[in-house]
């Protein structure tokens, strides 16, 4: 299925698809993919639309490469994305150390998928760690975007392609299998975001100008740390600008659910029958998980008596909520380990035990 | 106002396109709407189902393990998705390939020999998925036959359009059929 980028118009489309066509709307030049389950329709998308529109796509012969050519494209300034899933996002890890460290504009999307190792294809958030904390090395942060709808998996697709460049830093689009996989409408709108120029680091050909160069090597300790300072302080504008997160219910709550990513739906309709029973429910959902909103959860955890972190792993967001509230308030964990998010009635009333 | 329905069957009897038919036919009618596929790793044979959701809401969840409505095209489905509708539910059962049976009293059974009538009225058993959903709108009269026909020109792609007449065709011996007959 190949539906034309059509504004104005809501089309139901699956959730993969419309990551793809948003990133075509975005502007993407070029895409190097390996196929995995469950996001392969990414790829098999954008095989035919960028050849269509003159635009770069090559189906690489790993995710090693796939990552290394996106690294290569936007060392020249391009948009440049690649996608994969959770086992195979592992093998992008080193690259990805080496983008944030290039400061290039690389955009992943990730669709999660069962783990560890191999897993299996069901839907999981259970690379939270692995996208907020990172798995490559040295210090580096990624921005992390968790759409929660297919709606948002595009408007959020071309976010992520808007931060990259803004910032130079690589962003990732942390979906899962639930949403690669559903339908629902969309209405594709215009890419709403600015040009990025990239005229004064791209490497564009050095005709007429001083060579540039981009390398992650930096062999004097001072040059490193003077290096680092400037990454850091570029994380933290990141973190002043760009915090984005939805709070229902939570002036009035005792309560606060927090989720991420396609779990906020159940848990929004656990949080309205827990009302429905008297209950003084919240929800809050980070939307950027790098930045964390943790500022607002601490604000929050000045009036509120508990919160309770609803995940699809064992246990990863509640650390940084745990952060976050830092010891004011107890903050407590409802979880699956794999597959779509639990039953609402079943969060509701896990809740409702723990109360 | 939120219904679920689900559709289900083996891998190549149309039950994916059929849901994503129905998908379309909600979000035609301006509902809020969600399709969700569930299958194995085999090309065709395997079993297969898709959940669509409903809501004048928000929908409260994409994956659902009960049911106002199911479609089972084929008796494994029959023997797996009958403890899946809630009481007062509905299930409409291909009587070609499963056998007339209830096994409850507080669901209502709609046996239809779906799979003959494709062939016989139609000479082509892989409209049955669509006839499906004809009987689907007149037992849940939550569909208008008329947006069912509107979502089949949103989902058969572009080198299939000559295919249309025959299913909306479908569509209504789907809808016309006399459930008083059954």
């Amino acid at each position: 299925m190949t539906v034309e980028c059509l504004t104005g118009k809501k089309v139901l489309i699956k959730g993969n698809y419309a990551i793809a066509q948003a990133a075509v709307l975005a502007g993407c030049d070029c895409y190097f993919g390996y196929p995995i389950t469950p996001q392969s329709e990414i790829g098999e998308y954008l095989s035919g639309k960028m050849q269509e529109l003159g635009r770069g796509y090559v189906s690489a012969e790993s995710e090693i490469a796939s990552i290394n050519m996106v690294i290569g494209a936007c060392a020249t300034g391009a948009r440049a994305m690649t996608s994969s899933s959770s086992c195979a996002v592992s093998l992008m890890q080193e690259g990805l150390s080496y983008a944030c460290t290039d400061e290039l504009p690389v955009v992943l999307v990730s669709v999660m998928r069962g783990g560890p190792g191999l897993g299996n294809i069901y839907p999981s958030q259970g690379d939270y760690y692995q996208s907020v904390k990172g798995g490559g090395n040295g210090d580096y942060r990624t921005i992390v975007l968790a759409p929660s709808t297919v709606q948002e998996c595009a408007d959020l697709t071309y976010k992520a392609f808007y931060l990259a460049h803004k910032y130079k830093t690589p962003t990732i689009l942390l979906a899962d299998g639930l949403l690669g996989q559903m339908m629902e409408p969309v209405e594709f709108k215009p890419y709403p975001y600015e040009d990025i120029d990239n005229s004064d680091w791209a490497l564009s050909g050095a005709k007429g100008r001083e060579p540039r160069i981009i390398r992650s090597y930096g062999p004097l300790a001072d040059d490193r740390c003077e290096f680092l300072e400037k990454l850091f302080a570029k994380y933290k504008t990141i973190e002043e600008n760009e915090t984005m997160w939805e709070e229902n219910n939570t002036e009035e709550a005792d309560i606060v659910l927090v989720s991420f990513g396609s779990t906020s739906r159940n848990v929004n309709t656990a949080a309205k029958i827990l009302r429905e029973k008297g209950y003084k429910v919240g929800t809050f959902r980070p939307i950027t998980l790098f930045p964390f909103p943790n500022k607002r959860l601490a604000e929050l955890a000045q009036k509120v008596k508990m919160f309770v972190t609803v995940e699809v792993n064992m246990g990863q967001m509640v650390d940084d909520v745990r952060l976050a509230v830092n010891g004011k308030v107890p903050v407590e964990l409802v979880h699956k380990g794999v597959g779509a998010p639990p039953d609402p009635e079943y969060i509701a009333a896990q809740v409702e035990g723990l109360i | 106002m939120e219904k679920d329905f689900i559709i289900a069957g083996f891998g190549g009897q149309g039950v994916l396109l059929a849901g994503e038919v129905l998908a379309n036919t909600f979000m035609i009618d301006d509902k809020n709407v969600t399709w969700y596929p569930s299958y194995g790793a085999e090309m065709r044979g395997g079993t297969v189902n898709c959940t669509v959701v409903m809501s004048d809401e928000d929908v409260s969840a994409v994956q659902k393990s009960k049911a106002e409505f199911i479609i089972v095209l084929n008796q494994a489905s029959f023997d797996k998705f009958t403890s899946w509708v809630k009481p007062g539910g509905t299930i409409i059962v291909n009587s070609s390939l499963a056998e007339v049976k209830k096994t409850r009293n507080d669901i209502n059974y709609v046996f239809v020999p779906i799979t003959q009538m494709a062939q016989e009225k139609l000479e082509n058993t892989r409209m049955s998925n669509i006839l499906a959903l004809g009987i689907l709108a007149k037992v849940s009269g939550l569909i208008f036959v008329e947006n069912l026909a509107k979502a089949l020109e949103n989902v058969i792609p572009p080198h299939r359009k000559n295919l249309i007449p025959k299913n909306i065709e479908a569509l209504k011996l789907g809808y016309e059929y006399d459930l008083l007959n059954v």
